[in-house]
């Protein structure tokens, strides 16, 4: 019964660690998540009306009509900041196991994170002497 | 360690000095002195004069070996600024940038060459990818180089991936992240690896071999090397197939070593594939750039036989091999980029025309090709001496060898195309310094293979 | 020393020539330097002092390898003919005008060095080294300075004996590991204790190498094309002293280390190349180029000598042996000829030949002696050399030597029509353009006729020099 609760089986699992029984919830786990994919497709696809006009069966893109070539130069400023948010904002997520943790590591731990933002500032000041955060050029 | 600090610290001041120096000249010298004093603290490596003796909870090692091999990789580095310092710099906007990328790489194989745990291999091999990535597509106005970068990238991570599962089985099953398998506690012979950790070493070993371009895993290859700046594929195709390399060499020939017959026989199939699909493919190849990329695999399927083999020979043979591949290859690029049609044709009567750069690129060759005297014939012997005394099928050696036959075809076609036949090629102009550093490269090949243990492998003795 | 010299000079003076900017003085300069190779050659054969013929240094110690040299009887009479061969060469085309002379001439004395190495060397690697470094050369010169299909036909040349030479390779490698000693001198592989098995593998191994190199028919269809497409001036060291590369290889690396596996396939062996010598006969025949009739006929010469390599009798043995040195003799005899032919009339199809005796007397003459020889008429030196061979096949197996012996038949057919067809007949109206040799083919021709009738009178000089080849081989079968 443990088993289909997706909860480990005890008994085995004490007895040795690396039988495959204990990685039949994830199997499990695995089936049913295949098995709602494939079962909403097909009952939609069953299901639902199905009315072929033109207007549906023509290539979206953004409501606007397709025309011309893909590889037009565009500005990429707005893709670029955010990029480099994600960066930046990543990368903060580093001082949290260090707010927690920073009594116990003492002086050695401040050092390496003194370096780790050393590092980050070289970044930062690198960016914007390129002048990837200009907006205006 | 003192070679994994400065260059990342080198990294930085290439950096920026691309912004503090407009002056575009001295980007290579900058990166030349830059190298040299990774060369020196390489010395002190060797000699333990070294920053920190930190070992970061014993998850890297600098011991004799890596030691020795990354004196190689900076060695070939500081030739191929040499050789190629003027074409990097005309490449896009600037040198600066892409020799900051070079040092970051040049960090990724330093860990890739000492890791001790599967995490800094990780680390190690996408220090190494990523800048790459950026290198590959950094003549943005080429389409082709776009192509070659997005293909690269999008190949590359999903190989990253791979990895990354299998070193997950790896921990699943061993709970251990060292590269040498934990004896887990039911089920482990000492020649094989439990079920699930041999999944993870299948799994690693594919995405290495990705990663070093063997077949089959190898059809990112010849479309980006092709669609790359030509300099940048002389990089890749060299330095940086030496540095994943030695991860791939490290992870199967150091830590996997004992469990081989977890891996031997795909190791086999591996070896056997590189070698029939990398020759025979090159031998139909129309552009010497293709024909190169090609080249390199096919040279990688007798580098793999040093990872089979995994004994002493190979071990010593592995640092001969690369050094001698690397150095002729960079050699070869050298006139490739600066041939105006890479085609065959595109070199006809270039003996006549510059004669002393077809000499210099036909040694070269003839060490691709393993004709005795040139550090490449002795890495080939090396090679097959390991695998005869590691008693690997003797099918492999005579197989690897009639390979070595049917390279010869491919690489004597530019001679020939060089000696043999009129024309008149269109060229870049051709510095006397140029001319200088590859009649040293030549050299250094020529000594490879006549004092081996003179040039390169004493040291390894005494470390 | 005296060893490393016979290695050292040529590669010395060849890389010196690279540099020597005229033309002349590149000619000169070679032509002194394959002088001094052959005093230091016949010194070598005369000097009975041990020491001074063998050269020991280290080179690649860790690898089991070590640069040694030595001279035994085979060596010494292949040194010797290697020495020769290059001043036949070098005064017989010295009014031969080559483009890029300092750069043929360097390659030349560079090609004599890896053959010295390849006849000199006792330690398999070193051996290996040479036997490549005796190929590099070759190519580059048939490849630049031949025929019109050169490049094709050279590269095929170059890729049969390199896929030859890197089995030899690996056979060198298997038996390397399986030394007890870990070494490649010679005398741990006669030491060699080897089961009949290994054996057998590692004797095909080498075998492939040396027959694409002599070469034994089905292996051989490199050999006409590169004959005809090379310079003749190549073509005489390729056929006079390169095939020689493949025989010592037997006789010094196959047969001692390999005594089962040359029993048990012996009879293979012996049948491939007496099959060879019949068809190449049969194809020579049927040429109207001089060349490739003369290569062929070296095809059926090469089969005989291999044939009694394989009979294992001391009598063929010893044939074969004196018949290294005379063989290459009498074809480079016959070369020089050619080649005068080829030079003044532009063609060497004997279609477009004759009458040659009436305008060119002397040539006629010393084509008839050189052809004489190359049937192995008595009184020539090419006969003593083939008696024992054919009486060592008659002691392996009367058959072989019965379908052999018709070659001899054959042999004297197409020699003899071809001295009808260009020297007899009436002049047409190219042969009467044609003037007689010069004085320094004359000289050199007249010195060829003088070995082929000293040694043909007087052999014992031959046997004796190599006497000691015979007992080594002997005592190891």
């Amino acid at each position: 019964m443990d088993v289909l609760l997706l909860q480990a089986v005890k008994s085995v699992a004490t007895a040795d660690v690396n039988s495959s029984i204990n990685y039949l919830p994830i199997v499990l786990q695995l089936l049913v998540a295949i098995g709602i994919v494939v079962l909403m497709m097909t009952g939609t696809h069953l299901l639902g009306p199905k009315r072929k006009t033109e207007d549906k069966l023509k290539n979206f893109e953004s409501g606007i009509d397709a025309v011309g070539n893909a590889r037009q130069p565009m500005a990429i400023k707005y893709f670029l900041v955010a990029i480099l948010f994600v960066l930046f904002d990543v990368e903060v997520i580093f001082f949290y196991p260090y707010a927690v943790n920073f009594r116990a590591l003492g002086w050695e731990g401040f050092l390496a994170v003194l370096g780790f933002v050393g590092f980050f500032l070289v970044g930062f000041i690198y960016i914007i002497k390129k002048g990837a955060l200009s907006w205006e050029d | 360690m003192n070679v994994l600090i400065l260059s990342i610290f080198w990294g930085i001041v290439m950096m920026f000095s691309g912004i503090a120096l407009k002056k575009k000249g001295i980007a290579t010298g900058l990166a030349i002195a830059g190298v040299l004093i990774l060369l020196l603290g390489n010395l002190g490596d060797m000699s333990t004069v070294v920053i920190t003796t930190s070992t970061f909870n014993d998850m890297l090692a600098f011991r004799g070996y890596n030691v020795l091999f990354i004196s190689i990789v900076l060695v070939a580095t500081l030739m191929y600024f040499l050789v190629s310092g003027r074409e990097i710099e005309n490449v896009g906007t600037g040198g600066f940038d892409y020799y900051a990328l070079i040092f970051f790489v040049l960090t990724g194989i330093v860990i890739a060459s000492s890791f001790n745990n599967l995490l800094m291999l990780f680390l190690g091999i996408e220090i190494i990818s990523i800048p790459l990535y950026i290198l590959t597509g950094s003549d943005k106005k080429n389409l082709k180089s776009n192509e070659a970068s997005l293909k690269y990238f999008l190949m590359g991570s999903f190989s990253t991936g791979i990895m990354l599962l299998g070193i997950a089985f790896i921990y699943g099953d061993s709970g251990s992240l060292a590269i040498v398998p934990a004896p887990s506690p039911f089920g482990f012979s000492f020649t094989s690896l439990p079920t699930l950790s041999a999944v993870g070493a299948l799994l690693l070993m594919f995405s290495l071999a990705f990663k070093v371009s063997a077949a089959p895993f190898h059809f990112w290859t010849p479309d980006v090397y092709d669609g790359a700046p030509t300099v940048f594929t002389s990089f890749m195709a060299t330095i940086v197939k030496a540095g994943t390399f030695i991860a791939f060499f490290r992870m199967f020939a150091g830590g996997f070593a004992s469990v081989q017959g977890s891996w031997g026989l795909a190791m086999q199939v591996i070896i056997f594939l590189t070698l029939l699909i990398g020759n025979l493919t090159a031998v139909f190849q129309q552009s010497a750039k293709r024909m190169m990329s090609y080249s390199s695999i096919a040279q990688a399927g007798f580098m793999l036989l040093a990872i089979y083999a995994h004994n002493d020979m190979a071990k010593e043979g592995f640092l001969v091999y690369t050094a001698a591949y690397v150095l002729a290859t960079i050699g070869v690029f050298a006139l490739l980029s600066r041939v105006a049609d890479p085609g065959f044709q595109g070199f006809n009567g270039l003996a006549k025309k510059e004669p002393l750069l077809a000499a210099t690129t036909t040694i070269c060759l003839l060490s691709l090709a393993g004709i005795p005297l040139t550090g490449g014939f002795l890495g080939k012997y090396y090679m097959l001496v390991a695998t005869a005394k590691a008693g690997g099928p003797f099918w492999l050696v005579i197989f690897a060898v009639i390979c070595a036959a049917i390279s010869i075809y491919y690489y004597f076609r530019l001679i020939i195309a060089m000696y043999f036949k009129e024309g008149n090629p269109e060229m870049a102009p051709v510095s006397r310094g140029l001319k200088f550093w590859l009649v040293v490269l030549c050299v250094l090949i020529l000594a490879l293979g006549i004092f081996p243990y003179e040039v390169l492998l004493n040291n390894l003795l005494s470390l | 020393m005296l060893a490393l010299l016979l290695i050292l000079i040529p590669v010395a003076t060849g890389l010196a020539t690279f540099f020597l900017k005229q033309g002349n003085a590149a000619k000169l300069f070679s032509l002194l330097s394959s002088l001094a190779t052959l005093g230091i050659s016949i010194g070598a054969a005369i000097c009975t002092d041990k020491s001074a013929k063998s050269f020991q240094a280290p080179f690649l110690t860790n690898l089991g390898s070590s640069f040694s040299l030595s001279l035994d009887g085979m060596g010494t009479i292949l040194v010797l003919l290697t020495g020769i061969s290059l001043v036949l060469v070098f005064i017989s085309t010295y009014k031969n005008t080559y483009k890029d002379p300092s750069r043929y001439y360097a390659l030349m004395l560079l090609s004599q060095a890896g053959l010295m190495g390849v006849f000199l060397a006792t330690d398999g690697l070193l051996f290996y080294f040479f036997w490549e470094l005796a190929l590099i050369p070759v190519y580059f010169l048939c490849s630049g300075w031949g025929g019109e299909r050169r490049i094709a036909v050279t590269f095929k040349f170059f890729i049969y004996t390199f896929i030859g030479s890197l089995l030899m390779l690996v056979g060198l490698i298997y038996l390397y590991v399986l030394n007890p000693g870990q070494s490649f001198s010679l005398t741990s592989l006669y030491a060699m204790k080897l089961s009949p098995d290994q054996q057998s593998v590692l004797f095909w191994l080498f075998f492939v190498a040396f027959a694409i190199k002599m070469p034994i028919w089905p292996l051989h269809t490199w050999q006409p094309d590169t004959y005809e497409q090379s310079p003749t001036s190549v073509t005489m060291i390729l056929s006079g002293v390169m095939v020689k590369m493949g025989l010592l290889g037997v006789i010094r690396w196959v047969l001692p280390i390999f005594p089962y596996a040359v029993h048990e396939y012996g009879h293979v062996v012996i049948g491939l190349s007496v099959v060879g010598m019949i068809y190449a006969s049969l194809v020579a025949m049927k040429q109207d180029d001089l060349k490739r009739m003369i290569a062929y006929s070296s095809i059926a010469h090469i089969g005989l000598m291999c044939a009694a390599v394989f009979s294992v009798s001391e009598l063929g043995l010893q044939g074969v042996l004196v018949q290294l040195f005379n063989h290459g003799v009498n074809i480079i005899g016959l070369w020089i000829v050619v080649d005068a032919i080829e030079q003044k009339l532009g063609t060497r199809k004997m279609s477009e030949l004759g009458g040659l005796a009436i305008t060119a007397p002397s040539l006629a003459i010393l084509l008839v002696i050189m052809s004489l020889a190359n049937v192995a008429l008595p009184l020539t030196n090419a006969f003593i050399g083939e008696f024992l061979m054919f009486n060592g096949l008659y002691q392996f197996s009367a058959w072989y030597m019965a379908v052999a012996g018709l070659s001899i038949i054959l042999g004297a057919v197409y020699t003899l029509r071809m001295v009808q067809k260009v020297i007899y007949g009436d002049t047409n109206s190219l042969t009467k353009t044609m003037t007689d040799l010069s004085l320094n083919q004359k000289l050199i021709l007249a010195g060829i006729t003088v070995l082929i009738i000293l040694y043909g009178v007087n052999p014992q000089p031959l046997f004796k020099m190599t006497m000691d080849t015979v007992h080594t081989v002997a005592q190891h079968i």
